[in-house]
């Protein structure tokens, strides 16, 4: 099952790319629909009541060390999956002008991006997980370098260069992971024990990690300080943010959709699955850090987006400021917060996708994101104006809308960790709505501006396709929030489990096989 | 000593003959037929007969021979070992795909095609010598067999006066690490009294403690070997090399000669003098971080696509040699170990490394239209549009030699950091993963030239098919290889038999 879906996009990259240009739109948003049925398939057969991974599947791979094919997916990286596979027809749908050159190359692109992304996501060993990490860097690299903007090679390469430091440390961090698990690991098969490398995460796990509070050069402080700067980097936290407002700025806009709307959950995916669970005492030692960085993000991003004068770079630095809460829910280390945590994830994948795609839909007609050139496009573009204004809403958390219930249970988390860091996060709300508000009030209200009172292109409505490409994400924003138990319901059992065995953590895997004889023990002798 | 030569000595060195023979075969004709240049195509094929028959027949030999006592011959002076004989095939198959390169160029495709392909199979017949050496004469007789045929092949290919100025410096340059070598052997031999490796390695913990003239002849003979593989300091001569020669046979010195000298080099190292000596120890591992930096930020700074990978590959020499100083401390036949095996995983680097340098320094042929062509990187913009399928291959070498997974430059990165981090070198390994990053920001500029920047691409107008079948072979073997590095990490492993025994069903208290 999960193979199937981790590796049905690959199967569609070279389909597209086998195919006449004319059929290649048709075709991608056909199978990347596809793509979304069998995922839709493997929600109603998944089992919301135990912990444990399901549809598990895993393959030796490497022998020498155990790095196995391995996939599995619980209530954490469940609805990260359904946002993946939700998200990439729409961004098919929505570049259906936007993108003229190369089409064959840009949709082959996306497909091996959404592969590299889902197997982020469900891969539960660490070299395989990292595997698919650093993939995810190379179609977006293209994506962003071929499709995008002016200055799109300096922001690719920034891209490509900063997010690759962030994660050979986290590769020297997973190599000592591995040798440890050969000194501290017993395996047992049929009743022998033996000693082994193994990559596995279900292994991972059960290391102990030696220490010591206080003592940065600690081995287990080292790890998590590797770990947690790879997936600062991509989150990105505040002060290494640097990339992303150059990234999204320069980046077409469906590859603006899925990096924000995808890949930055990649990041904080990696906290809740890799950094607290392995590293439970640091990241309680460390908590008090990244929760002011989350905070010096929320409010530094707000500042910064609130005077931009261009609408992508404000949606951009909004992001910042966004998953600024994200990362504070998940170290606030308790239920609400990490519930908040992950559901602010798939509310910021739904509101900043739509703002980047409604961006796209207006440049696509005025050629400008400058915010003084417009003005009073509410009485031009109605049915525009509404959809921005409802995504608006739900990206300042007014409730009824997703944005409400995530940000309302990451502060209620904050304020159980900490009342001071919790009242500060409120601020950072206020800002929020701030920039927002104003944004929403220079474009399309007041006098009209130079691009709404331009006669000579007089600017359309969103025509049956656009509406098609936002419609679902606008149903999304109300379902989430009126019926967030919907989601819920799924997570809650892996949540309480990370939270209540926090300092244990294991994961098991759901209707185990009894183990199987590794490839090295079988083959390691000569 | 009196040494008797039997049959299976001579059986052992087969590959050698066939080889030596082989590569008599192209100039002969072209005696014969009056000094005239036959077909090219026809060299081409003779040659690469001679060297896919000699890797047959070193397999053959290899299983043959396989049990311990065997492998050696000539009285123990040559050994046919898993290193031999690993490195021995990937030698030949490099040999093969460099004489595709040179039968397309028109730097080496001139009048005298023969004797090209004549001295090409005779450094690989001084690299065989070299790897099966087991005595250091042996080993010092097969780098200058391997090493005189070089200087030669650079020289008479070009009429263009860098490529005389790259074979003089190479000469120069490889005559003075050749006399620091010599002179280091002299000193081992001074003090073990044996020029015998398997004697030299044996005989080494106790001499390195007690004989300052040893450690001063290992040191050295280390240091010769540093010229050889370009490491800091001694590499200043490897980018003019490579940039003057023709672009076949830097490809040829990059992978080829690369590899062979490494694995010499691992046989000094396999003495373990490095954990004799803190201060050896300490002087190896500051030139690999030395070399790594060097190398990698040299090739930022050049637009040559040459001379940045010239530079690439001084820098993957910093690599190898954190692997090496890895192999230096391994305990050799300890209790059971649950370790990689560095000497398995350093050549599985260099299988690698050969097979993704080769495809890049393959683009830069399919570029040259003469003789005195020099490539620059812009030179490709517009080539993502103009040739998809090359393109593609050359950005998959490249993302590979980046160590992007899962093609196999990351696998081997990935065995060669967990080995050398199982010896407790984590603080190398460290610098090696910063510096790939750094590398990271070179090797993705040949990229964004070919895709994100509109040019011409002036190819040669000449169509270079068999340099194109290369390309897209490395490149295939990039990726297949990647994907199934475990099995060809099995199969290093197997081939040197220096694998752990069976992590045996012991009790826990193990």
């Amino acid at each position: 099952m999960l193979s199937t879906i981790v590796f049905l996009p690959l199967l569609f990259a070279l389909i597209v790319l086998a195919l006449p240009k004319n059929w290649v739109r048709p075709a991608a948003l056909g199978l990347s629909l596809v793509e979304f049925l069998v995922s839709l398939v493997m929600l109603a057969r998944f089992d919301p009541s135990t912990a444990a991974l399901q549809f598990v599947e895993q393959y030796p791979w490497l022998h020498r060390i155990d790095v196995s094919y391995f996939l599995g997916i619980d209530g954490i990286s469940l609805w990260l999956v359904m946002l993946t596979t939700f998200l990439t027809p729409i961004v098919i749908l929505g570049s259906w002008t936007a993108i003229e050159d190369r089409v064959k190359g840009f949709h082959a692109a996306l497909f091996v991006l959404q592969t590299a992304m889902l197997g982020t996501f469900v891969a539960m060993d660490a070299i395989f997980f990292y595997l698919f990490w650093e993939l995810s860097l190379v179609p977006m690299y293209f994506m962003i370098g071929i499709w995008g903007g002016p200055r799109r090679i300096y922001a690719t390469v920034k891209f490509f260069i900063f997010t690759m430091a962030g994660s050979v440390l986290m590769l020297l961090g997973i190599i000592y992971l591995i040798l440890l698990t050969k000194d501290q690991l017993i395996f047992q098969v049929g009743g022998t024990d033996y000693r082994a490398m193994s990559a596995s995460l279900l292994d991972l796990y059960k290391l102990r990690i030696p220490f010591v509070e206080g003592d940065f050069l600690s081995p287990q402080s080292l790890l998590f300080w590797a770990f947690a700067l790879a997936f600062a980097i991509k989150v990105p936290m505040f002060p290494v943010h640097t990339w992303l407002p150059d990234a999204h700025v320069e980046a077409p806009t469906p590859g603006s959709v899925i990096l924000a709307g995808v890949m930055l959950k990649m990041g904080t995916y990696g906290f809740m699955r890799w950094v607290i669970p392995l590293f439970p005492e640091a990241a309680t030692y460390y908590a008090d850090v990244f929760i002011v960085l989350g905070l010096l993000g929320i409010i530094y991003g707000a500042l910064v987006a609130m005077v931009q004068p261009d609408i992508k770079k404000l949606v951009a630095y909004s992001s910042v400021s966004h998953m600024g809460y994200i990362v504070m829910g998940l170290f606030a280390m308790n239920e609400q917060g990490v519930t908040g945590g992950l559901y602010q994830m798939l509310n910021h994948g739904i509101s900043t996708g739509a703002l980047f795609l409604l961006v796209g839909m207006i440049y696509e007609r005025t050629h400008s994101r400058e915010i003084k050139r417009y003005g009073g496009l509410a009485a031009v573009l109605p049915i525009f104006t509404i959809s921005f204004f409802i995504i608006t809403m739900s990206s300042i958390a007014v409730p009824m809308t997703n944005g409400f219930i995530g940000e309302f249970l990451i502060l209620m988390g904050a304020f159980k960790y900490n009342v001071w860091m919790g009242g500060l996060a409120v601020l950072g709300v206020i800002l929020g709505a701030a920039y927002m508000l104003w944004m929403f009030k220079r474009v399309f209200f007041g006098e009209k501006g130079e691009l709404a009172s331009d006669t000579k292109h007089p600017l359309h409505d969103l025509n049956a396709r656009e509406i098609a490409v936002l419609a679902p994400l606008i149903v999304l924003v109300f379902w989430m929030g009126l019926f967030p138990g919907h989601f819920l319901s799924y997570t809650k059992t892996s949540i309480d489990h990370l939270i209540t065995n926090k300092s244990n953590y294991e994961l098991t895997v759901q209707n185990a096989r009894p183990a199987e004889l590794p490839a090295q023990a079988q083959t390691g002798g000569q | 000593m009196n040494i008797v030569i039997t049959l299976r000595d001579l059986f052992s060195v087969t590959p050698l003959i066939a080889l030596f023979l082989a590569s008599l075969i192209p100039i002969t004709v072209k005696v014969l037929n009056g000094n005239e240049e036959q077909n090219p195509a026809g060299t081409l094929w003779q040659g690469v007969g001679g060297l896919l028959a000699s890797a047959i027949l070193l397999m053959t030999v290899y299983i043959l021979v396989h049990d311990q006592e065997m492998k050696t011959a000539f009285g123990g002076a040559l050994i046919m070992d898993g290193k031999t004989v690993a490195v021995g095939i990937l030698t030949l198959l490099v040999g093969c795909v460099s004489l595709f390169l040179m039968y397309d160029n028109p730097a080496t495709r001139g009048e005298q095609f023969s004797e090209l392909v004549f001295l090409t199979l005779n450094s690989i017949f001084g690299m065989l010598v070299l790897l099966a050496a087991n005595d250091l004469i042996i080993l010092f007789v097969g780098l200058e067999m391997m090493s005189l045929s070089l200087y030669i092949m650079i020289a008479i290919s070009h009429e263009q006066k860098l490529s005389k100025e790259a074979a003089l410096k190479y000469f120069v340059l490889g005559g003075v690490a050749s006399a620091i070598l010599l002179y280091g052997i002299s000193f081992i031999f001074g003090a073990a009294q044996s020029t015998s490796l398997a004697v030299v390695l044996e005989r080494t913990p106790e001499l390195i403690a007690s004989s300052k003239l040893y450690l001063f002849g290992i040191s050295l003979a280390l240091l010769g070997f540093c010229f050889k593989v370009s490491i800091f300091p001694f590499h200043a001569w490897t980018p003019d090399v490579y940039q003057g020669s023709p672009t076949p046979h830097a490809a040829f010195m990059a992978t080829a000669v690369k590899a062979v000298s490494f694995i010499a080099f691992m046989r000094l190292m396999e003495s373990r003098a490095v954990e004799g000596s803190a201060a050896l120890l300490n002087v190896l591992q500051w030139m690999a971080v030395l070399t790594m930096i060097t190398g990698n930020v040299a090739a930022i700074l050049q637009n040559n696509f040459k001379r940045m990978l010239a530079y690439s590959s001084v820098a993957h020499s910093g690599y190898v040699l954190v692997g090496l100083i890895a192999v230096g401390l391994e305990p050799v036949n300890g209790p059971l170990t649950l370790g990689l095996g560095s000497p398995a995983a350093v050549i599985f680097y260099l299988i690698s490394y050969s097979i993704m340098t080769l495809g890049a320094f393959a683009i830069i042929t399919l570029f040259e239209r003469d003789e005195d062509a020099s490539i620059s990187i812009d030179d490709l913009a517009g080539y993502g549009r103009k040739r998809p399928l090359m393109a593609f291959s050359l950005t998959l070498c490249l993302l590979s030699l980046a160590g992007i997974p899962p093609m196999l430059g990351f696998f081997g990165k990935f065995y060669l950091f967990t080995a050398a981090m199982d010896q407790g070198l984590v603080w190398l390994a460290l610098w090696g993963m910063l510096n790939s990053v750094i590398a990271v920001a070179y090797y993705l500029r040949p990229i964004v030239v070919m895709y994100m920047r509109d040019g011409e691409a002036p190819e040669a107008a000449k169509p270079m098919n068999a340099t194109r079948v290369a390309l897209v072979l490395c490149a295939a073997l990039v990726l297949v290889l990647g994907l199934f590095s475990g099995q060809l990490y099995m199969l290093v492993e197997g081939a040197l038999n220096a694998g752990p025994a069976a992590p045996a069903p012991t009790s826990a208290g193990l």
